[in-house]
């Protein structure tokens, strides 16, 4: 047994090559990782997505629309607008699909357009017929998702198909958009479910024959669609729900690139996130999200923490603007109607907020204790407290000195604002109160017991 | 001020305070465990100590003083700058 010894020492050791707090905690690796394929290890270096050039891709207007009424245009444009200023001028956020179906989907693409922005480049998405590979070529598209279903379940029992009949089908769609110069981008549907030696291998290394011969920016990209949620991250999971063994054979058994590789996740399992990050990690570079998650059932891959993920990875923001994150939420908020859950991580009202008085002690004394991050610098959301019976005069102590915005000797003692914390107490043991303290009663409880501080604050503001 | 008469007052704003009778104070005594002062209480003595010697203390030194004797000392050492 190694032996540990106390190092008492003065200063302490807060961890801060890892915890910057100028950034999210950092994600670094030691060592490789070891998969079992076939009885053999094969190894993984994690320290790859580094260098490796790991984007995002957005469908917060294809599958993310498919789970809530339709946005309308202009909403969509300026959501789009967002999206280019958050992921910056590095195209972090790369590409973002749209349906073609409606005239609606199309004036907004074209409006998209007329942005003129170099990022994110604008994809479709169709069915894998011909029919619908024809509102493609009108649009004037570079590249195209088009559905390709890959396991038993989508191919014998929604589309009534032998495996050669769909794998036909597909295939002939693919040969269309290489016709027509418009890159195909295959999104294997179900494919944590599907037999993949018996369908899934065939059918991508026929697709990488029919391209082989094209230039660079046609050849055929495939995205994994994990769409029940089934895909494991968990080393040395059986297929077909294993990550790490999907991606592994189809770079080196199928050969297709990292840079032709994407990830769509879904949420069913609670699972979306670590394993859209789980899947940089494996070997592919673009993972594809939704803002905020939303998408058909449980979600996608939620884009904002997918972000978050990938400045903690590279520890850069490397031209990413995080403060639109906040900017995204207030818009869902008050533009398009659409509430977020409170304590839902970056975004939501109460991310940041605490309601233990022992928290709030801990933030008041040095924030860095109970913020994960910056988050004021990062984000635009300075760490917070609730003011109920459980968060103590330390929390009221914060809420004043943030509210009255006071710094370094100013700010007040709990002792200056004990008359507020009893009149909060008395709230809950004399009245029965069971809800939280509002800020305008806060507010109003600082005009009352600290007069001059208040009229300090209304002069300045 | 003399260190008699800082602990006239001490002990006259924490019977006041804490509703008890000056009389039933005594120097030993612990706020928390003699007198029954919770928290918010203690915090709301402090601040009472503040507004009667008309000063502002350190809260987490201030806050450190468990018995009466303690505050008598606390505030001796301030006022009469020891």
């Amino acid at each position: 047994m190694k032996n540990y010894e106390l190092q008492d020492v003065e200063k302490p050791n807060l961890v801060e090559d890892i915890f910057p707090y100028s950034l999210p905690p950092l994600i670094r690796f030691e060592g490789k990782i070891h998969e079992t394929i076939d009885g053999k290890i094969v190894e993984f270096d994690p320290n790859e997505v580094k260098t490796r050039d790991i984007h995002l891709t957005d469908t917060t207007f294809r599958d993310g629309q498919q789970a809530r009424p339709p946005y309308k245009k202009e909403q969509m444009v300026k959501l789009f607008e967002m999206l280019s200023r958050l992921g910056g001028p590095n195209g972090v956020i790369r590409q973002s699909e749209f349906f073609l179906y409606t005239k609606n989907d199309r004036d907004t693409i074209d409006e998209c357009r007329n942005l003129n922005l170099k990022f994110p480049e604008i994809t479709g998405w169709i069915r894998a017929n011909k029919g619908d590979f024809r509102l493609v070529k009108e649009m004037g598209l570079k590249e195209t998702g088009m559905l390709t279903s890959s396991s038993d379940y989508h191919i014998f029992h929604k589309q009534n198909q032998t495996r050669k009949q769909a794998m036909d089908q597909y295939v002939e769609v693919v040969e269309a958009a290489l016709e027509a110069g418009i890159r195909p981008r295959c999104h294997l549907e179900d494919v944590t479910r599907a037999d993949l030696p018996g369908f899934v291998f065939p059918f991508v290394q026929r697709l990488e024959r029919l391209t082989e011969n094209q230039p660079d920016d046609m050849k055929v990209k495939i995205r994994l669609c994990d769409t029940m949620g089934f895909g494991l991250s968990y080393p040395n999971a059986a297929e077909p729900r294993s990550i790490p063994k999907l991606i592994w054979r189809l770079r080196n058994e199928c050969g297709i690139t990292a840079d032709r590789l994407e990830w769509h996740g879904h949420n069913d399992f609670h699972k979306v996130h670590i394993n859209g990050a789980s899947a940089w990690i494996y070997g592919l570079n673009a993972l594809n999200g939704t803002l905020f998650g939303l998408g058909e059932r449980c979600g996608n891959p939620p884009l904002e923490g997918a972000i978050i993920e990938y400045v903690a990875m590279k520890e850069s923001l490397c031209g990413i603007d995080l403060t639109v994150i906040t900017e995204l939420a207030e818009y869902y908020d008050k533009v398009i109607n659409s509430r977020i859950a409170p304590n839902y991580p970056f975004v939501g009202k109460d991310f940041n907020t605490t309601r233990a008085g022992i928290h709030a002690g801990g933030l008041r004394k040095f924030e860095q204790i109970y913020n994960i991050f910056d988050t004021t610098a990062l984000l635009n959301r300075p760490p917070r407290v609730s003011i109920t019976d459980k968060s103590g005069t330390d929390g009221i102590a914060l809420w004043v000195n943030e509210f009255l915005q006071l710094k370094g000797d100013d700010r007040l003692s709990v002792m200056k604002v004990a008359k507020i914390q009893r009149w909060v107490m008395d709230q809950y043991e004399i009245d029965g109160r069971m809800s939280s303290i509002t800020d305008e009663e806060l507010e109003e409880q600082v005009k009352i017991q600290l007069p001059e501080q208040y009229a300090i604050f209304k002069q300045k503001n | 001020m003399t260190r008699q008469e800082i602990a006239e007052r001490v002990i006259k704003t924490t019977a006041r305070e804490l509703h008890l009778n000056t009389s039933d104070i005594k120097e030993s005594d612990n706020f928390a465990m003699e007198l029954g002062a919770d928290s918010l209480k203690s915090i709301e003595l402090v601040a009472a100590f503040e507004e009667d010697f008309d000063l502002s203390v350190n809260e987490e030194e201030a806050l450190q003083v468990q018995s009466v004797g303690g505050a008598i000392d606390f505030f001796d050492s301030i006022i009469n700058k020891k």
